[in-house]
């Protein structure tokens, strides 16, 4: 085919265009499974503009990710697809395969989830972004290098040049996104598919690729199609948003409108279920139940089973809602969207355990611990440096008190908890539990200690020994220290169950039977055996689905006022850190740089490196888009082996002077401060530096 | 890089010199020696001391053994006991002849694995898929003794288009001879190897296909056969020479079955020889020298990982 001739008529065509850039008609899609069709998307209508980001929002097994691949025919072989799918008004279903590919990369770009492994980790980067221009003839081979640098420059890759012939591994997380994206748009396609672009990285670098994809779509004209399940990123940057649940979509509409007048009941559940930012609220309004699974679709409606407005309604269990249109331009598919009341989201703070506890003596205190590891060189293998992955972290637990850790990925809040349970040698400083000091323990000595302090994992799926039945994996703690029987046997794991409210008939089942938040019930459950005093969670609820995380957190909070527990929680999501803690301590690649009570952290930040965060978060309130500031940071974290001189935010800090290149700062003293910060220049935010903030930034 | 190099070949000298004990440590575990081959059943106590004392094994182990490692280190390896020629001499004879079999075997294996692995893991599933499944499994559940008859019976005897015994021809001295004399020895090793490699190779390219990366090349439009050739075999090939290198380790130890049959005169056939007359000092070379191509192999694998894996880096 004469590429170039037809590119031109292409693009012809495409410029006077004024329809939909992307129109869905009834798109099923169903997948053989076990020699049965299950139907995954059913029946979806979606309209997508140019110059327009449509959100698709919605939990695991909702379809959102398959109605993407759909588009242009992505999808695996077992998969069988009908309805209608017009991508600049040419048919995709049923479309030759010659066709489909010549599409894709042309008129459709894609940026996946993960950046770590969308890429090709044996091909450079810069030929994998040109790659499909060149199959399709947009562009000759040997120009592909200087057009790879070219977009590389366009998504603010630094030294596009030299990073053109480097390997995914040489880059960051942030930075393989951005090549994603600009790979995605080599071809300037009409539309964009980016299916959870930001999922897998921090807050700071995913403000930094969600305000490059939204330039680049700005400068191309695309429509994009983001998938997510962050309602804080919908609310940031979506014009339209469709909710999907069970392979339907059960409200369309503005961003505005469906933040402000959700009409459909699972999109107002959900909303209500997600702990904000912008405000501190007590206790989250969880939706019962899971989301079904394609292969057990509930009848009717197939939210009916979870809905609080269908219950014992039996058109909701024996008719299928169809979408329709409702409010101004929005449309539900509910048939009694009509009785939905209007809900504003509670506000009312949480009561702060802090006040009252003070006097408490705390159950663990960390004084100043430093755990480095060593580099080493040559042949004689030389330590010849140190990864020095905490560097100096102060901080305490009350009985009763849940203390957050946060920063980004590699800060070494993990490393820290680590040491604390004995599983890292600290090089420096005391941990001290009960009272008494824990570090350089023998293993024999740790083990009562440890009985008390339990860790429970991120991971759900990987974390649980898929052939131990539940009921074995919640005794085996117990067992290994000999106090099963002590403790009560059966019965007592039948309590457990309850308290974690897993039901104890299921105390046979494998955990592969069990969904991802029984799953981690499971976990907490296990760790609840021995009868602790402090729980570790390391990013406990960051691997579950939204509707999920509330009820876990809730579960958590619960269990915290039943038992008197201490929580030491790890996160990098500011809005769950928010909801659940009293007091909050942030990090920066090893050492901490702030630390306070929740509320103040919030409200009255002091150090630039914490305002830096929370100015990245997203807010689940479209209204406030526009209205908020924004210090978006520059580059990445720097290498813990050698990390700069002085403060060792100075290369990213917008307050940055002479004194923060030369000196480490101590602690902050100013009696106007609210928290605890360390920095030369601490002090709460100034509307007047974040202009300056951005203009640095040349306006990424 | 160079510095990786010295530190993994400085690595080596306390292996081999574990080995270099398990190899003696063994041999005098077992009963009989070479003194009761060299006098026979009937000799007296006195023929007996005779041939000992000659041989030098009435010095004590310790002593034996430091004297075998001295000379080892400056590249002598003793005598046979039974021809009385340099064991390096022997072995130099021969490992020529073993490597030439070893390259032929390992090439057939690949030209006939790495297109059965590519068709069957793009249709996975498929009739074609397992009706080349059978043939791996096949591959693999033939002996090799039993296989290498049959081609003898078929291409020396009934056809006699090739020679029954191999002989060991240098390739570059006469090509066409060289592979006539090859062909039938390294096809035997060449088909059983292929099974594995096959197998294995389906495997890695079938994990490698449902990977992300390779959903992002579709999504750029690229054509099903440059994904495979261009981005999926790199990365296949990753665990596949970590095979492909035991495998070639394993040809260039000698492949005693497959040289008995063809009476090809390799490091196997000679290590047998050895073995039933209880050549002490032919054994320890041999098998030092097994151990030394092993390791060489090893090391050869890993510096071909970093070149095909950039992620993987040798300092």
């Amino acid at each position: 085919m004469n590429s170039t001739g037809t590119n031109a008529l292409r693009h012809a065509v495409k410029k006077s265009n004024t329809d939909a850039v992307l129109s869905v008609r009834d798109l099923t899609v169903s997948f053989l499974t076990n020699g049965k069709q299950v139907p995954v998307v059913r029946g979806i209508d979606l309209d997508v503009f140019a110059n327009e980001v449509h959100c698709i929002v919605g939990e695991s097994g909702s379809g959102k990710s398959v109605t993407s691949l759909a588009v242009t025919g992505l999808l695996p072989v077992t998969a069988t697809v009908s309805g209608s799918v017009r991508l600049d008004g040419v048919e995709v279903i049923g479309a030759d395969e010659e066709v489909l590919r010549n599409m894709r990369g042309q008129d459709v770009g894609f940026i996946f989830q993960d950046p770590a492994t969308t890429l090709n980790p044996v091909m450079r980067v810069g030929r994998q972004i040109t790659e499909g221009q060149v199959v399709h003839g947009q562009l000759k081979a040997s120009a592909a290098s200087d057009r790879a640098a070219e977009l590389m420059a366009e998504v603010d890759i630094a030294d596009p040049k030299g990073r053109v012939t480097q390997y995914p591994h040489q880059f960051s997380g942030g930075m393989r996104q951005r090549a994603v994206i600009a790979m995605a748009m080599s071809g300037r396609p009409n539309l964009i598919v980016a299916d959870e672009p930001t999922t897998a990285l921090d807050v700071t670098v995913q403000a930094q690729v969600l305000s490059v994809l939204l330039q680049r779509q700005k400068a191309l004209g695309s429509a994009i199609i983001l998938i997510t399940h962050d309602l804080g990123v919908v609310a940031e940057v979506a014009d339209r948003v469709s909710v999907m649940y069970g392979g339907s979509i059960v409200e369309t509409g503005t961003v505005q409108d469906i933040f402000d007048r959700p009409c459909h009941p699972y999109t107002a559940a959900l909303l209500r279920s997600v702990p904000r930012i912008d405000a501190g609220d007590d206790r989250l309004k969880t939706i019962p139940g899971q989301p079904p699974t394609p292969a057990e679709l509930p009848s009717g409606c197939v939210f009916h089973p979870r809905c609080a407005l269908g219950a014992g309604k039996t058109r909701c269990q024996t008719e299928r809602p169809q979408l329709r249109a409702f409010a101004s331009g929005q449309m539900t598919a509910c048939h009694f969207a009509e009785e939905m009341k209007p809900d504003r989201p509670s506000t009312t703070a949480r009561a702060i355990a802090q006040a009252e506890r003070a006097e408490v003596k705390p159950l663990l205190e960390v004084d100043n611990i430093k755990v480095h590891f060593p580099v080493k060189k040559g042949i004689l293998r030389r330590t010849v440096g140190w990864v020095r992955a905490v560097d100096g972290v102060r901080l305490s637990v009350r009985p009763g008190e849940t203390v957050s850790l946060v920063g980004e990925s590699g800060c070494g809040k993990t490393t820290f908890a680590r040491a604390i349970m004995g599983l890292l040698d600290v090089n420096e400083g005391d941990v001290r539990f009960d009272g008494r000091s824990i570090v350089g323990l023998s293993r024999k000595a740790m083990r009562p200690v440890r009985r008390q302090m339990q860790y429970v994992f991120q991971d759900p799926y990987s974390s649980l020994n898929p052939v131990l039945s539940a009921a074995d994996i919640v005794a085996e703690p117990m067992r290994l220290h000999g106090l099963f029987e002590e403790m009560g046997s059966d019965k007592r794991i039948a309590e457990l169950f309850e308290m974690v409210g897993l039901s104890p008939s299921m105390m046979g089942k494998y955990p592969s039977e069990f969904s991802g938040g029984q799953k981690q019930r499971l976990g907490i459950a296990r760790t609840l055996g021995l009868k602790p005093k402090l729980l570790i969670l390391d990013e406990p609820v960051a691997a579950l689905d939204v509707s999920i995380q509330a009820q876990i957190l809730n579960l958590l909070q619960d269990l915290q006022r039943e038992l008197d527990l201490g929580f030491l929680f790890i996160s990098h999501n500011l809005s769950v850190v928010r909801h659940i803690s009293d007091r909050v301590a942030v990090m920066y690649l090893g050492k901490m740089v702030e630390e306070g009570a929740c509320n103040e952290i919030y409200e009255n930040a002091a150090h630039p490196y914490t305002l830096s965060l929370l100015s990245a978060a997203p807010i689940s309130n479209p209204g406030m888009r526009n209205q908020r500031a924004r210090i978006i940071l520059r580059g990445d974290i720097p290498n813990p082996a050698s990390p700069p001189s002085g403060c060792r935010f100075h290369p990213r800090c917008f307050r940055a002077t002479d004194i923060c290149r030369s000196q480490v700062p101590e602690l902050a003293t100013q009696s106007s401060l609210k928290t605890t910060s360390i920095c030369h220049h601490a002090g709460p935010l100034d509307p007047k530096e974040i202009a300056l903030a951005s203009q640095a930034e040349g306006g990424i | 890089m160079i510095s990786y190099l010295i530190r993994r070949i400085l690595q080596l000298v306390p292996v081999l010199l574990v080995a270099s004990v398990a190899i003696w440590a063994m041999l005098y575990a077992v009963p009989g020696g070479p003194v009761a081959m060299i006098v026979g059943q009937d000799a007296s106590q006195e023929q007996i001391d005779a041939a000992t004392r000659e041989l030098g094994l009435d010095r004590p182990l310790i002593v034996q053994y430091a004297d075998w490692v001295g000379n080892a280190v400056s590249g002598d390896l003793g005598k046979s006991i039974f021809s009385k020629e340099p064991v390096v001499k022997l072995i130099g004879q021969r490992l020529p002849a073993t490597i030439q079999l070893a390259v032929f075997s390992l090439l057939i294996a690949l030209i006939i694995s790495i297109p059965i692995a590519i068709i069957s893991a793009l249709n996975p599933g498929t009739w074609i898929d397992r009706v080349l499944s059978s043939w791996s499994a096949l591959a693999l559940a033939v002996p090799t003794f039993w296989l290498g008859i049959l081609l003898v019976l078929l291409f020396a005897v009934e056809l006699r288009w090739l020679p029954s015994a191999s002989r060991y021809i240098p390739f570059w001295t006469a090509p066409l001879d060289a592979m006539r004399n090859t062909f039938l020895p390294a096809l035997t090793l060449g088909v059983y190897v292929s099974g594995i490699l096959a197998r294995f190779l389906r495997a890695s390219l079938v994990g490698e296909l449902r990977s992300d990366y390779v959903r992002t090349a579709r999504s750029k439009g690229l054509p099903e056969r440059q994904i495979v050739g261009g981005h999926i075999m790199r990365n296949a090939l990753i665990p596949f020479v970590t095979i492909v290198g035991l495998m070639l380790a394993n040809f260039l130890g000698g492949s005693v079955v497959t040289e008995v049959v063809f009476t090809y005169p390799g490091l196997g056939r000679l290590l047998v020889q050895a073995i039933s007359t209880r050549d002490y000092p032919l054994i320890q070379g041999i098998i030092l020298v097994i151990i030394v191509i092993f390791m060489l192999i090893n090391l050869a694998v890993d510096m071909l990982y970093a070149y095909i894996d950039p992620r993987i880096e040798h300092k």
